[in-house]
């Protein structure tokens, strides 16, 4: 493989995935490098359930993406592997990986992800604290189990709490960006728990609703009319735990103006997007820019939309900022392609 | 979402009649009660700019009204009328009058921050019932409390006379918050005070509340101090 017909893709989440098979597609070499002993990313490592908007199972959509890689000879896949080291520039560059094999690409795709949110930076969340607050990646996990099951004594909770924007939109921990996606799987949550307990009620507790573009009707006002989840306009303050067990969700119903005291059986936080811890050694290794909550920084929007803040290489998906798989997907399409066109020479780009 | 909320309902909306008789049917008390609707009517919109010009509201454009400050409150435990996240939508939106229905437990505040810490946008709510507090204090909306009143009297003393004596600030403040002048813990303190000072001392405050001494060479530095501290208010809350 020479330089001027690869592209090197770092990641394999739907991003990484989605870049590498466009490579391919267009008759060029992909290298994918994945950190992980497997490939998918953070659907199929975090056991997303099923995912929003296509309703299919994340191992169903996302295991159609993989094999789609692995089984096409134009790509080269390393698992367990980083880029440790990158020299040269755009057109020829070096990377030399974990386990010491050197890569040439002529150009570099990133699609290293993103962080989940760890909730234990909230700690009046009650997150870590009692056995039946759980995240949502934790709640599509017991959905992908088929059993919606209070993790403390077994019990199918009456009540599920859903606390939006967890690790989102706050000034005080520092995360002051949304994470685009969790009102739309929250909403989406509410459902799928319904469908399997219908004994149990969802409760979800928003600041504002942000179901964007399509996901309005059929994630949040099918998940109100159809499957009766209660949406309350309350920031919670607290949860705490009564004497029999339950959960007790506090805070100000900013709607009837009255504070609340709510039993609850399960409180799930719906935790966002964290630039991906690696980020700085990413930065260092591959020279690129950082924004400044920390995701990877972009070149000229309009003329260079994948572009980083360096020549030849480019990013996709959730590593520029909190995204949804469609548009990851999307983004990994584009960033392949730009990447290609960088083999051929023809680069105009703007950085 | 409609607000059924009793609570809501200002007292003086219920129309009610003691003694009703309608066609020959008595429908007195709560029989014939009628809750007469409430319009808001208008919006003034430079009260948020008035209550950000008084220190520690510089942010309260950036609430949207999640209540974790409510939630959170020292104050609300005790009593659920006292919810910042209320007054900060009515400061925002200037919807005066309502905030006024509130006018008289705004100082309740007790500044224990707890608001501020948890406040996802760095609202500093706690700063807002202070300086909301205040700006009720200074268009005399409310009385002014002794604190203020011991602050006049101390300020007073040091721009004319550069200096203060401590038994002129506290017979002035005495007479500002109407407390009378002798009271039993002053008698006494008094007492201790002529028993233990020595004479040279208490001679030179007995004369010091005669004579009402100036730092030397005040001249007019009090005028001049005092002219500054009006402009500064003037171009802070009027700018």
């Amino acid at each position: 493989m020479s330089a001027q017909d690869t592209v090197l893709v770092v990641g394999s989440g739907p991003a990484g995935l989605s870049a590498a098979a466009t490579v391919a597609a267009m008759g060029k070499k992909a290298v994918l490098v994945e950190k992980e002993d497997v490939l998918g990313g953070a659907p199929i490592i975090s056991g997303y359930a099923k995912l929003v908007p296509s309703g299919e199972w994340a191992k169903d959509a996302i295991g159609r993406m993989v094999s789609r890689v692995e089984g096409d000879g134009n790509i080269a896949i390393h698992k367990q592997t980083k880029v440790s080291k990158l020299d040269g520039e755009a057109g020829s560059f070096t990377a030399t990986l974990s386990d010491g094999k050197t890569v040439k690409a002529g150009s570099v795709v990133l699609a290293t992800g993103f962080t989940h949110f760890d909730s234990i930076n909230k700690p009046e969340w009650g997150f870590g604290t009692y056995e039946d607050v759980l995240t949502t990646t934790q709640m599509e996990q017991m959905v992908s189990s088929g059993q919606i099951r209070c993790p403390s004594d077994g019990r199918v909770p009456e009540r599920v709490a859903i606390l939006l924007c967890v690790g989102s939109r706050d000034r005080q921990i520092g995360r002051e960006w949304c994470s685009k996606i969790c009102c739309t799987v929250s909403t989406n949550l509410a459902m799928e728990i319904k469908e399997i307990s219908p004994q149990t009620d969802v409760f979800i507790y928003y600041m504002d609703i942000r179901t964007f573009g399509l996901y309005e009707d059929k994630f949040y006002w099918k998940s109100q009319e159809e499957f009766k989840t209660k949406f309350v306009k309350a920031r919670i303050a607290e949860v705490t735990k009564s004497p029999d067990g339950r959960l007790l969700v506090k805070g100000e119903d900013t709607l009837v103006k009255r504070p609340i005291v709510i039993p609850m059986d399960i409180v799930v936080h719906a935790i966002g997007m964290d630039p991906s811890l690696e980020n700085p050694e990413i930065a260092k290794i591959f020279g690129v820019g950082l924004e400044k909550h920390g995701f990877i920084d972009k070149a000229e929007q309009y003329t260079n939309s994948q572009g980083t803040t360096r020549k030849g290489i480019y990013v996709c998906g959730a590593a520029t900022g909190p995204d949804d798989i469609d548009s990851s997907i999307a983004q990994g399409q584009s960033a392949g392609a730009r990447a290609v066109a960088d083999l051929h020479g023809r680069q105009k780009v703007a950085v | 979402m409609a607000i059924h909320e009793k609570t809501l309902i200002d007292p003086d909306r219920i129309l009610q009649h003691d003694h009703l008789v309608i066609d020959g049917v008595d429908v007195s008390g709560s029989w014939n009660t009628m809750i007469s609707p409430r319009t808001l009517t208008d919006y003034d919109d430079g009260f948020e700019k008035v209550i950000q010009s008084y220190a520690g509201a510089e942010n309260v454009h950036r609430c949207w009204q999640c209540g974790s400050c409510t939630n959170s409150c020292t104050m609300y435990a005790q009593n659920v009328d006292f919810n910042p996240r209320y007054w900060i939508y009515l400061i925002r939106l200037g919807l005066k009058a309502e905030l006024l229905k509130d006018k008289d437990i705004i100082w309740q505040c007790v500044s224990c921050n707890k608001c501020t810490n948890i406040c996802p946008k760095d609202v500093r709510p706690e700063g807002v019932m202070k300086a909301t507090a205040h700006w009720l204090e200074e268009n005399g909306l409310i009385a002014k409390t002794r604190s203020t009143m011991f602050d006049e009297e101390f300020t007073e003393q040091c721009i004319e006379y550069g200096r203060i004596e401590d038994t002129e600030v506290m017979v002035g403040f005495f007479k500002k918050s109407g407390q009378p002048l002798v009271q039993a813990w002053i008698v006494e303190f008094g007492k201790r005070l002529t028993k233990h000072l020595p004479l040279s001392q208490l001679t030179k405050m007995g004369m010091n509340v005669v004579f009402r001494p100036k730092t030397k060479s005040w001249g007019k530095t009090g005028e001049v101090l005092a002219e500054y501290v009006k402009a500064q208010k003037e171009a802070a809350h009027h700018g």
